[in-house]
């Protein structure tokens, strides 16, 4: 099920429904048993890893209060659940079955882990309560990767009256994140899809030009997930925190990853790097923390993608050294270094990126990338729509306060035509249906 | 009130909007794929019609109405379309019987072969444009491939959303009116292009009829005998897709124990005079007009000596409209 089909919409509309129809003491619980259904639905057998992962950090966590053993609780229960997390991602087992979100739940659950051997909070008693953290299920499709105290407060409360004005917002965001992936993303994708399938052919100018599309594509398809996630919950009323801060315009990479994914480079900041040393130690010592953090965000995505991670952490290390006083000479160098770094999750093996890479400084057949670029799948009526879609996207991202507080302070009649009108340009101008080979989420894999 | 009112005439401007875009964004039908507007246009139709045909494109392109009124004064109409598979038959029977009661029903078996839906373009030339009613809500959900969804035939902005590049004249000219394209369901198509060479006889793995088909056919056989109606079964003599004998063999045998007529023209090619170096557009698949017509005045005897069907070149009110759609046919043909 993707989060832009008919049946999520559905699920959407008819969680909203019974939510706040439910008493107020039940809110938690109708949530919790409509994620389980929906979990469920995705295949049965998936339960029983996030069911384990549930179980054993809820009981570590009330284990911590007395107990004398608490490092080896910790130590056994990380054990298990990075564990698992490390069995699945490595593909180490033939045809195990991956379940939904388990990279994100993992890191959700660890938090608390952490967390709560820390005593930053104390451990939730109410296992339902709990099962609900973990399984909230708009979250498993695509993150973010939520920490229990940030979100327990507005999951687990009761005392909620609908409110027009956060569902408007709420629908409002879902609808700008259908937006950013029919749109924008489905459209890029037939583009990359042509490239990539011909290496050979489509090298040099090519390969950029697709590096460069890749790094809007997915900036649009997982900001755009995120957007239906957090949207989504703003209509329940439920505040999750952002994963994105107009990633893009980022001076160096140390910039990007704090406006980038938010939610799994702080998660690695507060979990990994600071544990490590952070920057509180020598110079040398902070370069190989970085290079760790980078590996294992590597990692987190998969096997393929730790020379991604550990090139990352080069590139900001070597940021450290170059300091250039001119932002738009930054912000344009650090854009090409990530998009140049996105070829390793555009091409299927870490060799080819490489060699896609090189190409690009080898192989000069510009020319011949603006004669065939409408043979790449799409016509000019498409470039004319995902240019101005993308002209928009970059509109709304840099004045976002400033257009939603406008937006805020409309009539109900000139928010209606808004809505109508975003509606009616995703209907149209979105890339889905028979005829186009819908891709998911990207980050749905992960 | 002043505030709900306003909200109410934007939420119906909104509608407007999005209904017109609908319509816009939607294949007319008119120009270009015209068989996507077959059956539709039968809802326009004086219902007294009492010979219906039903099946697929060996229907349409192979008998003409005009002809047979003329040459009988029997009324007749074609609800055939591309592809038609048997439950598509089946529910566009059931939905021609609200509109009238036909004595005759032709029904042409060569969909008896298909056994699941084709493809969703086919489905969409029948579908699209035809009313909702209970029949189409469940000729969709029995005719839908694997990549379609109910949705998008109620929304068909779900499906046509991406034509936004490819409109052109037509549609906009054809927004809010329609033109005929038929002459009671028949697409006059007067190309010549001779069968080069004929079928040979492909084995298959297996011949038999399956029981969906078989289904759908005892449904449309018991359909027909509630209202009276005489079924009649028959094979058009379309040389390609190759008819095999135990096809024949099993519609004979259905034939005989539900007590129906079935013919197939095929057996009787001389008989009618068909010239296949002539009479087709397609090398065989289907008759072109003067294959058509020859077709026609033959099955017309038919209909006049085995049946008891009505001479309405003597009915004023009937044969005057006939007589001025006649007129119309003879200009276009040429015949």
């Amino acid at each position: 099920m993707s989060l832009v089909s008919g049946a999520f919409i559905g699920i959407m509309i008819i969680t909203a429904i019974l939510y706040y129809l439910s008493p107020k003491k039940f809110k938690p619980y109708v949530l919790l048993i409509i994620s389980i259904l929906v979990y469920s639905s995705l295949g049965v057998k998936s339960l029983v890893y996030i069911v384990i992962s549930t179980i054993t950090t809820y009981v570590a966590g009330l284990l911590f209060e007395k107990n004398k053993h608490k490092k080896l609780i910790l130590v056994v229960t990380l054990v298990i659940n990075l564990g698992i997390l490390v069995v699945i991602k490595s593909e180490l087992v033939k045809n195990i079955i991956v379940p939904l979100g388990v990279s994100y739940y993992t890191f959700q659950v660890v938090s608390y882990l952490i967390d709560v051997y820390r005593n930053k909070y104390k451990p939730e008693r109410n296992i339902a309560k709990y099962f609900l953290y973990t399984m909230y299920f708009p979250y498993l499709f695509i993150g973010p990767i939520n920490r229990y105290d940030d979100i327990s407060k507005t999951l687990f409360e009761t005392d909620k009256k609908f409110n027009p004005q956060s569902a408007y917002n709420g629908i409002l965001r879902i609808g700008w994140g259908f937006f950013k992936k029919l749109i924008i993303s489905n459209r890029i994708n037939v583009l990359i899809s042509v490239i990539t399938q011909n290496p050979s052919e489509y090298n040099g100018a090519f390969a950029l030009f697709a590096m460069l599309l890749y790094s809007i594509q997915l900036y649009a398809d997982f900001s755009g997930g995120i957007d239906i996630v957090l949207g989504f919950s703003k209509v329940l009323q439920i505040n999750l925190k952002e994963n994105f801060d107009n990633p893009y315009v980022s001076q160096n990479i140390q910039e990007f990853w704090r406006r980038w994914h938010i939610s799994l480079s702080s998660w690695f900041r507060d979990y990994v790097y600071i544990p490590l040393g952070g920057n509180r130690c020598s110079k040398l010592r902070n370069y190989f923390n970085t290079l760790v953090v980078f590996l294992l965000s590597g990692l987190w995505h998969g096997v393929n993608y730790i020379l991604w991670g550990l090139f990352h952490g080069i590139f900001l290390i070597i940021g450290k050294f170059i300091k250039v006083k001119n932002k738009y000479v930054n912000i344009t160098v650090t854009f090409f270094v990530v998009s140049f770094l996105w070829s390793f999750f555009i091409w299927p093996t870490a060799i080819q990126s490489l060699q896609m890479i090189g190409s690009v400084f080898t192989t000069f057949n510009y020319q011949e990338l603006f004669s065939n670029i409408l043979n790449l799948g799409l016509n000019l009526a498409n470039y004319i729509v995902l240019i101005i879609a993308v002209i928009l996207l970059i509109t709304y991202d840099l004045k976002r306060e400033k257009i939603n507080s406008k937006i805020k302070n409309l009539s109900t009649e000139r928010k209606l035509i808004i809505f109508a009108v975003l509606v009616w340009i995703v209907l149209i101008f979105g890339m889905y249906g028979i005829g186009f080979n819908a891709s998911d989420f990207i980050y749905n894999k992960f | 009130m002043k505030k709900f009112l306003k909200i109410l005439v934007i939420l119906i401007l909104i509608a407007i909007v999005f209904y017109l875009t609908n319509k816009l964004l939607m294949p007319k039908y008119m120009d270009s794929l015209v068989e996507g507007s077959m059956i539709s246009q039968y809802y326009d139709e004086e219902k007294n019609h009492e010979v219906i045909f039903i099946g697929d494109c060996e229907v349409y392109a192979n008998f003409s109405p005009m002809v047979i009124y003329e040459e009988t004064g029997i009324t007749s109409y074609v609800r055939g379309s591309s592809q038609q598979l048997l439950w598509q038959s089946y529910y566009i029977l059931e939905e021609t019987l609200k509109y009238e009661k036909p004595k005759v029903v032709v029904f042409n078996v060569n969909a008896m072969r298909y056994d699941k839906p084709v493809s969703e373009a086919y489905n969409r030339l029948t579908l699209d444009k035809m009313k909702w009613s209970k029949q189409k809500y469940e000729m969709i959900k029995a005719s839908m491939t694997d990549e379609e969804n109910m949705a998008s035939y109620i929304f068909p902005i779900l499906r046509y959303h991406s034509r936004f590049d490819q409109l052109t004249k037509e549609d906009f000219e054809y927004l809010f009116k329609e033109k005929k394209n038929t002459y009671n369901g028949f697409l006059i198509n007067k190309n010549v292009k001779p069968v080069e060479s004929l079928p040979t006889k492909r084995r298959l793995s297996n011949y038999q009829f399956s029981d969906i088909t078989y289904s759908y056919l005892d449904k449309m056989t018991a359909l027909c005998k509630e209202n009276g109606i005489e079924l009649v079964l028959i094979k058009a003599p379309s040389v390609y897709p190759f008819w095999y004998d135990e096809y024949d063999a099993q519609i004979e045998d259905y034939a005989n124990r539900n007590g129906l007529k079935f013919i197939n023209f095929l057996d009787n090619v001389e008989e009618i005079g068909i010239d296949y170096t002539q009479d087709t557009y397609d090398s065989g698949l289907h008759l072109n007009l003067y294959g058509a017509t020859k077709l026609s005045k033959y099955f017309a005897k038919i209909l006049q000596e085995d049946f008891d069907l009505t001479d309405y070149r003597n009915d004023e009110a009937v044969n005057s409209v006939y007589q001025e759609r006649l007129k119309e046919y003879h200009e276009e043909t040429g015949l």
